[in-house]
């Protein structure tokens, strides 16, 4: 056995079975179960323990590049809220399409739930630029920072408004973020304004935030895929229409549960990778040596 | 004076809100909420700076047939067409401002990212090598960390994989995670401190037109 050929294998292989990877699981769900953890389990929870007189604000901090890893997180927890009837406020603070994942998500989550209302149960605020400093403006008041929505309508006249004054008035903030904007919502609004945060983010990203979560300074973190999943799981768990939701054709597909099929089928061939690499190296170092 | 002036400006719009924060009167805070309304306006000026930049580097290669000039022309043509849609129509509610979001935008970055999972694949192969004990450290964290992050780690190990990938993120990872994020925050600190009392002076540029 030639263990230098084998270490060096071309890459179109791993290509190829990478792909396959990823291919399978989309043609053929496996659906491999989800168990929720404890950082998952926070925020629902939380949002468990609000109603209709609480309001959350759900911050779009991510743009296309993180779209499938934040889409269903991002969808789960709008129709959580939605179905509590707690009052969302969504913004966007990332300049790279944040504002425009907000309209597509939310207009696709809305079109759900016939008994809410724009204006009254939610609003888009549209996008802000200069992060932090928006973060430290909205403790003195979100209207002032925001006067007009998404679609340029004056927000002073939206009754939504009223449960939102400034900080005081949110229950938690959401931030889904790729990026630094995420750590600004922890150590600037949690850290100065006391408000409870909790941050969605890339698999890649979670790792930084485990730092805050340790620390008490962020209530919640759903890390990527697989915070995604646990989140619908949960929800799905609960309610009866999520769980109907998420049978029908076009949501399963798009679903993290569905996306953790593949990423679990594309973990094991990275795994395997490694594993055969190694063995291959020793091998030809044993080689190398007995010549 | 052309040096004096900015210095004088930043040390005490610098050192006023750390003033404030200590000091939180009506009177005090006023004048600090004003700096915080006036702190959204100037960052959003880095925007139109930033477009400047990207439009001035790229006519100039398209003037100079730089390698690679064809992708200058694409460049500009997205951002003079998104920009136009965008300003007449508002970026929220532009229905073209969207479409081509949605369906350009969106698919071409997701796309970019989506192959990073192959390069990931080859390059794990490549480099996670056992050739010494911090290496196998590594490796086996990385591989429990992987495992721990899909079902089948708990299915073939009867529930174990979630808790020790938690257990590493949660204990040595974010040991390590805020021994970077303190060091990043006192490096900011003191680069702050620096700028208030005017020790660095780099931000004013070079002097030179």
């Amino acid at each position: 056995m030639n263990a230098r050929k084998l270490l060096y294998v071309d890459r179109r292989v791993i290509y190829l079975l990478v792909a396959i990877g990823a291919l399978v699981p989309i043609i053929r769900p496996i659906g491999l179960p989800t168990v929720p953890t404890k950082p998952v389990q926070q925020l629902f929870n939380k949002i468990e323990s609000l109603g209709p007189d609480d309001t959350v604000i759900i911050s779009f901090d991510y743009g296309p590049s993180s779209e499938p890893e934040l889409n269903p997180m991002a969808q789960s927890i709008l129709r959580h809220c939605f179905q509590r009837r707690v009052k969302v406020l969504v913004m966007a603070l990332f300049p790279l399409g944040g504002v425009n994942m907000a309209i597509d998500q939310l207009q696709a989550v809305a079109d759900e739930f016939d008994d809410i209302n724009y204006g009254v149960d939610f609003v888009n605020l549209g996008y802000k630029d200069g992060a932090q400093a928006a973060m430290k403006r909205m403790d003195i008041s979100i209207e002032s920072l925001f006067p007009a929505d998404v679609n340029g309508d004056p927000t002073k006249d939206m009754p939504i408004m009223a449960h939102a004054r400034n900080y005081d008035d949110i229950a938690v903030v959401i931030s889904l973020a790729t990026g630094i904007i995420g750590e600004y919502w922890v150590n600037l609004v949690n850290a100065q304004f006391g408000v409870p945060v909790a941050v969605g983010c890339t698999a890649v990203s979670a790792p930084k935030y485990y730092a805050y979560l340790r620390a008490g300074q962020m209530m919640s973190l759903l890390g990527g895929l697989k915070g995604g999943s646990e989140y619908e799981k949960l929800l799905v768990d609960k309610y009866e229409f999520a769980r109907e939701l998420y049978e029908q054709p076009e949501i399963k597909i798009t679903s993290a549960m569905a996306g953790m099929d593949v990423q679990s089928i594309v973990h094991v061939i990275i795994i395997v990778f490694i594993i055969f690499g190694n063995t291959m190296y020793f091998i030809m170092k044993r080689q190398e040596k007995a010549r | 004076m052309r040096r004096t002036i900015p210095l004088v400006i930043t040390f005490l719009i610098g050192l006023y809100p750390i003033f404030a924060f200590f000091v939180p009167h009506g009177s005090i805070s006023g004048a600090n909420d004003w700096l915080d309304s006036a702190l959204v306006i100037v960052a959003a000026f880095a925007l139109p700076l930033g477009t400047v930049n990207v439009v001035m580097t790229n006519t100039t290669k398209l003037k100079r047939k730089s390698r690679g000039w064809q992708y200058s022309i694409v460049l500009l043509a997205g951002l003079t067409v998104m920009a136009f849609y965008g300003l007449v129509g508002g970026t929220g509610v532009h229905p073209s401002f969207q479409w081509m979001f949605v369906n350009m935008v969106s698919p071409l970055q997701a796309t970019m990212f989506a192959l990073l999972s192959f390069y990931v694949a080859s390059a794990a192969y490549r480099a996670f090598r056992a050739r010494n004990v911090e290496a196998t450290i590594l490796l086996i964290a990385a591989i429990i960390v992987m495992m721990g992050r899909i079902p089948f780690g708990d299915m073939m190990t009867r529930g174990m994989m979630t808790p020790l990938s938690e257990w590493i993120m949660s204990i040595p990872n974010a040991a390590a995670q805020r021994g970077i994020i303190i060091g990043a925050a006192l490096g900011a600190a003191s680069m702050s401190i620096r700028i208030i009392l005017g020790i660095e002076t780099t931000y004013l540029g070079t002097g030179k037109d």
